[in-house]
């Protein structure tokens, strides 16, 4: 494997690391794999194009407009949705929330087409470090994937609302019982799962194209981020898209390109069949 | 006679249509032990658990000192000087027992570190234990956990579920021991227990429940010597 | 007008097949399959190249394509045993994937974007020209009618009985003593089976074959079927996945009628009105238009 590889893997890795983290924050919630993160993205990457493109803010201020409403939106879909299905077989919440997905993505289709489209920032110039390119956009998305992680650790680790939400994710029941309101908890983490979605879209953007299957074409990689990582661990995602990452990129070493996007699906197989729990899963061993 | 401070009126709940607990009446007194008895699937369990909140009352009144709470969310409930401590699953096995301790004080977080404090010290054991995740830990120790973190806000009232459930000989022992002193500190317990004898003697009432409803109320002494209750639910004859 | 009705009615017909074989698989045992469009892309692509590249004729190519099925859906099934239902979601949605992915990329085989373009028809030198669509339309009908029947002869035999105990709870099943495995297993393939007899019907229908029509989202279609029909109710699901059809084309008729709306923005439209009337029955019919009559009363 070149530098260049491993570069371009840790970008992937980059890409789909923080919305793997977000993925396993909401199953850990709400107990099923929710296909809607892929409309959730591509809502994300479409509001930072209108913000950007179409009004003129700089991206960086787009970024953060797109956040907020992609966090609304997923709140929204939430409250609207899935709350009043609540109880209801995992299956169907899954069929629902494909079509939640469907519902997003045409309806973008149906405002802006399926055309291609990017970002309105300057062309740069990719930089050579020990021969492998990387433009700035992927440094920063590098970067940015870092201080998020950082930040998701100490939110889950170190404030009131993170030991909630693990509570939560944990043992609803006993949550209910100790006084933690569920219902306010479950809000926070689909807001702030959406705004990590609506991060992404602008990744997504920024790295690959915008157009409305930016967000599915990447649903399946963070699907097997998340559950190399151990469905419901957000930390094994984080080690499970440098995984999926790196072997996205390996893969062209043995078939052509376009297969890039059936590697995560040969991951999930593969990891399923071997080690259901997740490859970082938490098997309960006495210390 | 001592103040009430837990009085449960005409209660019945159960799941979807089928009712388990029917017209039950009970009445707990400040710094007494209560001891709920009676055969598998009598309903002592949901009984607690819709005092808790956690199971919804068809009908009936739950107050705690005169204050109504029935029909209240477990999360509200969790507010009312009442703790409750469920059989199973009672404690969050992805959180370390300092973690845990300090879920019991989610209503009051300004207590949390005195009150882990005074836990530690009533539970030496777990002090070393503070890192380490609670699914860990061995049943016994997730029991303390269990207790400890519903004795963090000092509750006025204690719902125990089968605190011996599952645990070895020396161990439900020592538990018995710990609810007994809780019991000293003046904590009210209303506790439900399989082991029927053990139960009564540490209690001073006891109520015999069958087929969802009260079959029998009285005080803990009296039980333990009916010959009926203990035929039918001690297990021994007198 | 009539040449327009045959034609929705045989897409009815493909619609009917998949969804019977859905509801073999999921509303009977309780195993999801979102990998349909990969299974009806297998027995369309198995009938057209076996008779275009190797002239194999249709009366073999249609049965070896439902035989590709039934290995893949045995396959999928055997792998995949110890999945939890909603990982199973995953892999069949990947298997489904896959297999458009292989479509479109090895186009020195399929073809790829390009289309496959398939000649041979069943009986097409028998039946003339005129009266084809017709003949069709029956032929596809007696599949749907083949397929109804064997459907609801597994339902209602006593393997229909285990099948369900394996959908209610595979434990309950296997201390019962059923071979949970292998129930599992027949049943995905049989379904399998028919989902590839879907597609070489459709294959050697349209004549002419390419990826883009085996997306993900004929998969929803399938599920909108067997949902709005309700699960496990046979009858129920000829109701849906014909209801589905109609929608799907009616509103095609909507868009002949305005001029403000292209083909683009009318399909993005069906499928969100797709979506929308999908979570609307889920919330108001959970169990769809016809739900399955209970066969016992659930005791806990």
């Amino acid at each position: 494997m070149s530098l260049q590889m491993i570069v371009n893997g840790l970008v992937n890795a980059a890409l789909i690391a923080p919305p793997a983290m977000a993925f396993s924050l909401l199953f850990g919630i709400l107990r099923f794999p929710n296909f809607a993160i892929g409309g959730y993205i591509t809502v994300g990457a479409f509001a930072a194009y209108t913000l950007n493109v179409a009004l003129g803010l700089p991206l960086p201020l787009a970024a953060a407009g797109a956040m907020a409403f992609t966090a609304l939106v997923v709140w929204g879909a939430h409250v609207i949705v899935f709350r009043p299905m609540e109880g209801q077989s995992a299956i169907t919440l899954l069929v629902v929330s494909i079509a939640v997905t469907l519902i997003l993505e045409n309806v973008i289709r149906l405002i802006y087409s399926a055309d291609v489209r990017g970002f309105d920032i300057p062309l740069q110039r990719p930089w050579k470090v020990f021969g492998a390119r990387i433009t700035p956009e992927q440094v920063e998305i590098i970067v940015w994937s870092l201080v998020i992680g950082v930040m998701l650790h100490l939110l889950l680790a170190h404030t009131r609302i993170g030991r909630a939400m693990r509570a939560v994710a944990d043992n609803p029941t006993l949550a209910a019982i100790r006084g933690v309101n569920a219902a306010r908890v479950t809000a926070f983490t689909t807001a702030l799962c959406g705004a990590l979605f609506g991060l992404t879209g602008v990744f997504a953007g920024l790295d690959l194209v915008i157009e409305p299957l930016v967000g599915w074409n990447l649903t399946i990689p963070i699907f097997a981020a998340a559950i190399l990582g151990g469905i419901g661990s957000p930390y094994g995602a984080i080690l499970g898209a440098v995984l999926v990452g790196l072997a996205e990129e390996a893969t062209i070493l043995v078939l052509p390109s376009t297969y890039k996007i059936a590697v995560g699906f040969v991951i999930i197989a593969v990891l399923l069949l071997v080690r259901p729990q997740g490859l970082f899963g938490t098997a309960e061993i006495k210390k | 006679m001592p103040e009430t401070v837990l009085s449960v009126a005409d209660l019945s709940s159960g799941y979807g249509k089928a009712v388990i607990c029917q017209d039950v009446s009970l009445a707990l007194c400040a710094g007494q032990i209560t001891c709920i008895i009676g055969p598998n699937g009598a309903g002592k369990s949901t009984l607690l658990k819709t005092i808790a909140g956690v199971v919804r009352p068809i009908s009936g009144s739950v107050r705690i000192t005169g204050r109504e709470i029935a029909g209240l969310p477990a999360s509200v409930i969790a507010r009312s000087g009442m703790a409750y401590v469920p059989q199973e699953a009672n404690v969050f096995r992805q959180l370390t027992t300092h973690e845990n301790l300090t879920m019991g004080a989610w209503t009051d977080p300004g207590r949390a570190a005195d009150a882990c404090a005074r836990v530690y010290a009533m539970f030496p054991d777990l002090e070393p234990l503070r890192r380490v995740r609670a699914g860990n830990l061995s049943g016994g120790q997730r029991q303390m956990v269990a207790f400890g973190m519903a004795m963090m806000l000092e509750p006025r009232v204690l719902l125990l579920d089968e605190p011996s459930a599952g645990l070895s000989p020396l161990m439900v022992r020592q538990m018995f021991d710990i609810v007994r002193r809780v019991n000293g500190d003046g904590v009210a317990i209303l506790m439900v227990e399989q082991n029927a004898i053990e139960g009564l003697r540490i209690a001073h009432r006891g109520v015999v429940m069958a087929a969802g409803r009260v079959a029998l109320e009285g005080s803990a002494e009296s039980l333990l010597t009916s010959s009926d209750v203990s035929e039918l639910y001690l297990g021994t004859r007198a | 007008m009539t040449a327009y009705l045959v034609s929705m009615g045989t897409y009815v017909g493909f619609f009917m097949i998949l969804a019977l074989a859905l509801n073999l698989q999921w509303g009977i045992t309780g195993m999801v399959n979102f990998g349909i469009a990969g299974f009806y892309a297998l027995g369309a692509y198995t009938s057209g190249l076996l008779t275009v590249k190797l002239g194999v004729p249709v009366g073999l190519a249609i049965p070896a394509a439902c035989l590709a099925g039934l290995v893949l859906g045995g396959a999928v099934a055997l792998l995949s045993v110890r999945l939890r239902e909603d990982f199973l979601a995953i892999v069949t949605l990947g298997v489904g994937e896959m297999i458009r992915l292989i479509v479109l990329n090895e186009d020195q085989i399929t073809e790829g974007p390009r289309g496959l373009r398939i000649e041979a028809r069943p009986f097409g030198t028998v039946i003339p020209p005129e009266h084809y669509p017709l003949f069709y339309l029956g032929l596809v009908a007696a599949c749907v009618l083949l397929t109804f029947v064997i459907c609801e002869a597994i339902r209602r035999a006593p393997m229909g009985r285990t099948l369900r105990a394996i959908r209610e709870d595979d434990v309950v099943a296997e201390v019962l003593g059923k071979n949970v495995l292998r129930h599992r297993v027949q049943i995905f393939a049989v379904g399998g089976f028919f989902m590839g007899l879907a597609g070489a019907l459709y294959a050697h229908y349209v004549q002419n074959i390419s990826p883009e029509v085996f997306m993900p989202v004929v998969a929803m279609f399938i599920w909108m079927s067997v949902i709005v029909g309700g699960a496990g109710n046979n009858r129920g699901i000829l109701l849906g996945a014909g209801a589905v059809m109609v929608f799907l084309e009616g509103t095609r008729f909507v868009g002949d009628f305005t001029d403000a709306l292209d083909a683009e923005k009318m399909s993005a439209l069906r499928i969100i009105a797709i979506g929308l009337l999908l979570i609307i029955t889920l919330r108001l019919r959970p169990r769809g238009l016809l739900p399955e009559r209970k066969f016992h009363v659930s005791t806990d």
